[in-house]
């Protein structure tokens, strides 16, 4: 995935995203029991809509006694409010739809500068999506949480007995507890890790459970989540934006924290480390294109570890390495948010773009830890489920304490008689996730669906289960109407620490649309809600005491920046030059055209070209016919917002959102509100440009232009100067003189009228922003030997060209720490030099002589210049970027569903 | 019976691999009438990295990083194996009955039986289908014995089915292969372990070579063995019965193993990923099957 081409990498990105796109498996935010539900069903109508009329006019804000049909956490039989939402629920009172309005609208502009998304943009016409939080908390009390809590250590460590079990002796099958179709049919179970075992207790890193309150109030589970369970990184986000929008509501509700459970996630996965020496740990992410990215980078970020990507890491002499710029670092512990079955090419799945071909043969010598173990998604199998209570009498020697969803397994004779007739009131689902189908409710299908969903399952019946539906428990949620019953869903989150596991207090809850709804997803838009734990008394802050700590903080550091980081941060420096030059030419060619004083026809068509020159978008200008350079709008609009056509402004912006995403790890907060500012601007593109450029056509750029400069005010003002910000600064660097070299071949060239040489002139100035200085100036003299002098030599201005090469000269000379002896110059200082001294020895007066129509002299330095300048960018990205080449099957394999 | 296998596979890659990361199921495993005694794989360019693991199935497999430049690999697995002589006893027409045997796997008892079960289920490049079973039917009937009804669905497979190098790649389908007829031994073998499946039957694919002799009067040329698959079926109390539908012959002593699996993608000889090669290698196969008097 070489980028080291100069030009037109956009489309090489888009080649990149294609690639994986078609590959990423990851869980969506889809809940069980509703996957498929149909658009045009009519949605279920609020049933307290008269109520909530009355209370939308007063001012406080009541939350009322749901219909007696619903399932209500809230109110006790006698119609009281339990004494655990009570207080919530008088302090929204006092505080007014109004308000409570004002602090959603505070709490989405945080979320939104956090850049909290769920999905990134995956082509390039669709908005991202961002995270919707309903600012009305789910509350639960102390004590019924401490029964849920047992109840997850319980199926926590059930789980991790099955996990072994299954990964080793197989007695749940000679025991019979579990037949073995239900094993050994199931997609998950991965025949390449058996007999893989972690160091320490556990198996089973993660666990999480999705569950509904049922009427009574206990929890009932509807799936569990063993693979990369997602959402952690969610809840702590929502948390932070609570505290900050209620901070005394939040502190007098006695919330249970939820620092100490990611403090053990951490712990845990350092004192996995098969390593004598300080553990590596890392991140692995599918990229900036999964829909769960941002959780990704998150909470690398939070504990500490560096984010990587399938191809940052590769395997060498039986050990997992990161590519740095250090060279390779090994790695001991891989947090993974990829499925297990897309990890390794050479014995999972062949097709995989997402794998480190080789990782699962160092996994299985134990020289690298993978959390949760590849081949955990096993457990994700709803048969189990059925199955449950004999294996944990099995196991664990009773039942669990915590319930599951009824199951019924279609490869069971009796169970398939039940689905059978049963089939609309039941959720059907695959027992793996991805293959066959995706699960759907019977009740939702017509005759002839049913037949066919029955035909399907008595084809392959072992590859089926079908649910009951349970009624979800509706808690208060502030909608347009004020607060309503909204059915409610919660993902919880346990984590292995020493002998047991440690459960996050709480977890993320998601609630629906309407009442009674049941699709919970969050493509549909679903909010989620943070969830308190609540206690009577404060709760003790404990110090914590692991002795890792202090170690710990030293880790981080050892371990440095995956080289594509480093690569994206360059080009994300590029990109925003880019973006800026062509955004610059643009204005100041509608400035010229639609100015007061008309320019002549061959001054436009010089303007005209110059766009397509700098933009890269040939041919363009250049092979325009007179008639259309007399009426340049419709391709002006195109060079805008064509995001399909390389060198626009809108893909060259969706190219530095990319490289952006890619790196975002290491950008500051500002930074990223800017970036998800020229996001939002992008979006707006379309709108803001539908009248055509008749009118002030400048302005509809603006919202485009300040955030790129509050951009490069960023990148200049409040970035370390660390490495990172070095090979940005560098690609900002090659980008600027790359377009200063284009800008002046193209606005310099000799006209017949004076007047047309002046009008360019001005326009080669204005673009550059030395207009002003130049007229300072050019009272004393002027003309285009100033003009050159000013973009060439002048080592004061910094859009000058030899200012570009001696900024590069001193990032060059930063980079070589350590290497002072050596005497001999590199290639990259020879390359540097060169341009320099050829720069400081050319003279203007030279430059400007004019034969046959053209500069050749300057010309030639140009040319020069720009020769040694890509010479530069190549050895650069040579030496320090990762140019692997694609991997491909030594002969076509194949996996079966 | 002792044997002596030289097994060389050379790919010429039209442009330089970098760097490869292979899995190889060259060397033979033991079975109940098998013992390899000794096996060695030589991999050129050499390789950086290897290691050798017994696998799921109880297969040995082979691991190997190349982190060398080349343009041609070469793995030669050179071993030895004793074949013990085949234990009497198995009569076609007194064995356990096919009906017998489903009540057997149905109840599930004893540990082998739940095991084999795994055997019955639809795997990557098998899956039983309803006319498989309607090819399979004639052979079976409940009150029949199991081993005489295996032995006939071989036998007519023989028959029925064209020997035809060519005709299939490793990607035709089953039902391609029962509608036209026509195959090499690895869909045969894959056809048969479907036929099985689709009557209830554990079955597997076995990899491995046989012993090929020359026609009389000839010197027997150096390499023209093959590699070879054929099947095998569990039958509680008798256990795993392998037969060998492209000769229609019971797989004995002069049957090698060297891997079982679900069919052959969990055998395939050599597989892995490369990192350049450019586009067709071509692939050289050379066995050698000698008998250690």
């Amino acid at each position: 995935m070489s980028r080291k081409k100069v030009y037109n990498t956009a489309a090489n990105i888009r080649a990149i995203n294609a690639q994986h796109w078609s590959l990423s498996s990851f869980e969506r935010w889809v809940f069980v029991s509703d996957s498929i539900y149909p658009q045009n069903q009519p949605l279920p109508q609020p049933q307290l809509q008269m109520q909530s009329q009355t209370q939308g006019q007063t001012q406080g804000l009541r939350y009322s006694r749901p219909a007696a049909s619903l399932s209500d956490p809230v109110y006790t039989p006698e119609g009281n409010i339990k004494p655990e939402w009570d207080y919530l629920l008088s302090s929204l009172d006092n505080l007014g739809a109004k308000a409570l309005n004002e602090r959603s609208e505070k709490a989405r502009r945080i979320l939104r500068d956090d850049g909290v998304t769920y999905n990134i943009y995956d082509d390039q016409t669709t908005p991202k999506s961002r995270w919707e939080l309903d600012l009305v908390p789910a509350i639960i009390g102390s004590e019924d949480w401490a029964t849920i809590e047992s109840g997850l250590l319980e199926r926590a460590e059930l789980f991790n007995l099955m996990l072994k079990d299954f990964y080793g002796q197989r007695t749940l099958l000679k025991q019979h507890a579990l037949p073995p179709e239900a094993l050994f049919g199931h997609g998950g179970f991965l025949r390449a890790c058996d007999g893989i075992q972690l160091p320490g207790e556990h198996e089973l890193i993660l666990h999480s459970v999705d569950m509904i309150q049922r009427q009574d109030g206990s929890m009932c589970v509807t799936s569990d989540r063993t693979q990369a369970p997602s959402g952690a990184g969610y809840v702590l986000e929502n948390r932070t934006v609570m505290s900050r929008v209620f901070p005394s509501l939040f502190r007098d509700s006695h919330v249970h924290r939820l620092a100490s459970f990611f403090q053990r996630l951490r712990h845990k996965l350092i004192s996995l480390s098969p390593s004598q020496n300080q553990a590596r740990v890392v991140v692995l992410t599918p990229g900036a294109h999964n829909e769960t990215y941002f959780e990704h980078s998150y909470i690398s970020n939070y504990l500490g570890f560096p984010l990587v990507q399938s191809a940052d890491l590769v395997v060498r002499n039986g050990f997992v390495w990161m590519k740095s710029l250090e060279g390779l670092g090994r790695v001991d512990v891989i947090l993974r948010r990829i499925d297990d079955v897309f990890c390794d090419p050479v014995e999972l799945r062949s097709d995989s773009q997402l794998g480190v071909p080789g990782l699962l043969d160092v996994v299985r010598s134990g020289r690298v830890v993978m959390a949760n173990p590849l081949g955990s998604g096993v457990l994700e199998n709803p048969i189990l489920l059925k199955f449950l209570p004999q294996i944990s009498k099995t196991l664990l020697g009773r039942e669990p304490r915590l319930d599951s969803v009824n199951t019924y397994w279609c490869g069971d004779d009796a169970d398939l008689k039940f689905v059978t007739a049963n089939i609309s009131n039941l959720i059907v689902k695959p027992i793996y996730r991805g293959a066959l189908m995706k699960s759907v409710w019977g009740g939702d299908l017509s005759k002839t669906e049913l037949d066919d969903l029955l035909a399907k399952i008595k084809h392959r019946p072992q590859q089926f289960v079908a649910q009951e539906r349970i009624e979800k428990s509706h808690i208060p949620s502030f909608t347009t109407n004020g607060l309503e019953p909204r059915p409610s869903i919660l993902r919880t989150f346990s984590v292995a620490a020493d002998n047991s596991y440690i459960v996050m207090p709480g977890g993320l809850t998601r609630v629906g649309l309407s009442v009674g709804s049941q699709l919970i997803s969050m493509q549909a838009g679903c909010p989620s809600k943070d969830t308190w734990v609540t206690a009577t008394e404060p709760e003790r802050v404990q110090e914590d005491s692991s002795p890792d700590t202090s170690q710990s903080e030293q880790e981080a550091l050892l371990v440095s920046l995956p080289s594509r980081v480093v690569e994206n941060l360059f080009w994300m420096g590029r990109y925003a030059e880019r973006a800026e030059a062509s955004l610059r030419i643009l204005r100041t060619v509608f400035m010229l055209i639609n100015g007061e004083q008309s320019i002549s026809k061959a001054s436009q068509k010089v303007l005209l070209r110059s766009i397509t020159e700098i933009t890269g978008t040939q041919p363009g200008f250049l092979a325009a016919t007179d008639e259309e350079l007399a009426n340049p709008e419709e391709e002006l609009l195109l060079i805008i917002k064509d995001g399909s056509r390389p060198g626009s402004i809108k893909s060259t912006l969706n190219s530095l959102l990319y490289s952006a995403d890619e790196s975002k790890e290491l950008l500051s907060s500002d930074t990223i509100r800017v970036i998800n500012d020229i996001g939002d601007a992008l979006d707006n593109l379309d709108a803001s440009l539908s009248e055509g450029l008749s009118s002030a056509p400048e302005e509809a750029l603006d919202p485009l232009v300040i955030p790129l400069i509050a951009l490069s005010g960023l990148m200049q003002e409040s970035m370390v100067r660390s490495t990172g910000w070095r090979f940005m600064d560098m690609g900002r660097r090659v980008e600027r003189a790359i377009q200063i070299m284009k800008t002046i071949t193209t606005l310099t060239s000799p006209m017949v009228d004076k007047a047309d040489n002046e009008t360019i002139l001005h326009a080669m100035l204005r673009s550059m922003e030395v207009l002003i200085t130049y007229r300072r100036h050019s009272r004393a003299r002027g003309g285009i030997e100033l003009g050159l002098e000013l973009v060439m030599l002048d080592t004061n201005n910094p859009r000058s060209l030899i200012f570009q090469f001696e900024h590069l000269q001193s990032h060059f000379a930063a980079l070589k720490r350590g290497d002072m002896n050596i005497r001999e110059l590199e290639e990259e200082d020879r390359v540097l030099l060169e341009a320099i001294t050829s720069l400081k020895l050319s003279r203007i007066a030279h430059l400007v002589e004019c034969t046959d129509g053209s500069r050749g002299k300057l010309a030639l330095l140009l040319s020069q210049l720009n020769k040694l300048l890509s010479d530069f960018s190549n050895l650069v990205s040579d030496k320090y970027f990762d140019h692997r080449v694609d991997p491909q099957q030594l002969v076509s394999t194949f996996w079966g569903d | 019976m002792r044997y002596q296998v030289k097994h060389t596979t050379t790919y010429k890659y039209a442009a330089r691999v970098t760097h490869c990361y292979n899995l190889a199921n060259l060397a033979p495993r033991n079975t109940n009438r098998q013992k390899c005694i000794s096996s060695q794989i030589i991999v050129t360019p050499q390789a950086i990295h290897s290691n050798i693991r017994t696998d799921y199935f109880g297969n040995q497999r082979y691991h190997f990083e190349i982190q060398t430049a080349h343009s041609e690999l070469s793995i030669t697995a050179q071993s030895e194996i004793e074949i013990q002589e085949q234990r009497p006893g198995l009569d076609l027409d007194f064995g356990i009955t096919y009906g017998d045997v489903l009540n057997r796997l149905r109840e599930g008892i004893s540990e082998d039986v739940i095991m084999a079960r795994e055997f019955c289920l639809d795997s990557p490049m098998v899956r039983a289908s309803e006319a498989l079973a309607d090819y399979a039917r004639p052979s079976f009937e409940l009150s029949r014995s199991l081993y005489s009804s295996v032995s006939e669905l071989t036998s007519r497979i023989f028959n029925d089915f064209t020997y035809t190098p060519g005709f299939t790649t490793i990607a035709t389908p089953l039902s391609e292969v029962l509608s036209h007829k026509k195959g090499v031994c690895q869909d045969f073998a894959h056809l048969q372990v479907g036929c099985l499946r689709a009557m209830g039957i554990p079955a597997m694919y076995v990899s491995g070579y046989m012993e090929t002799l020359p026609p009389p009067g000839q010197e027997k040329l150096v390499g023209a063995d093959a590699t070879h698959a054929w099947i095998a079926y569990f039958s509680p109390d008798e256990g795993w019965i392998e037969f060998d539908p492209t000769n229609d012959v019971r797989a004995e002593g002069q049957h090698i193993v060297t891997a079982f699996g679900r069919d052959y993608y969990d055998v395939t000889p050599l597989k892995g990923v490369i990192f350049g090669g450019g586009k067709s290698p071509i692939l050289e196969v050379s066995v050698d099957v000698s008998r250690q008097d």
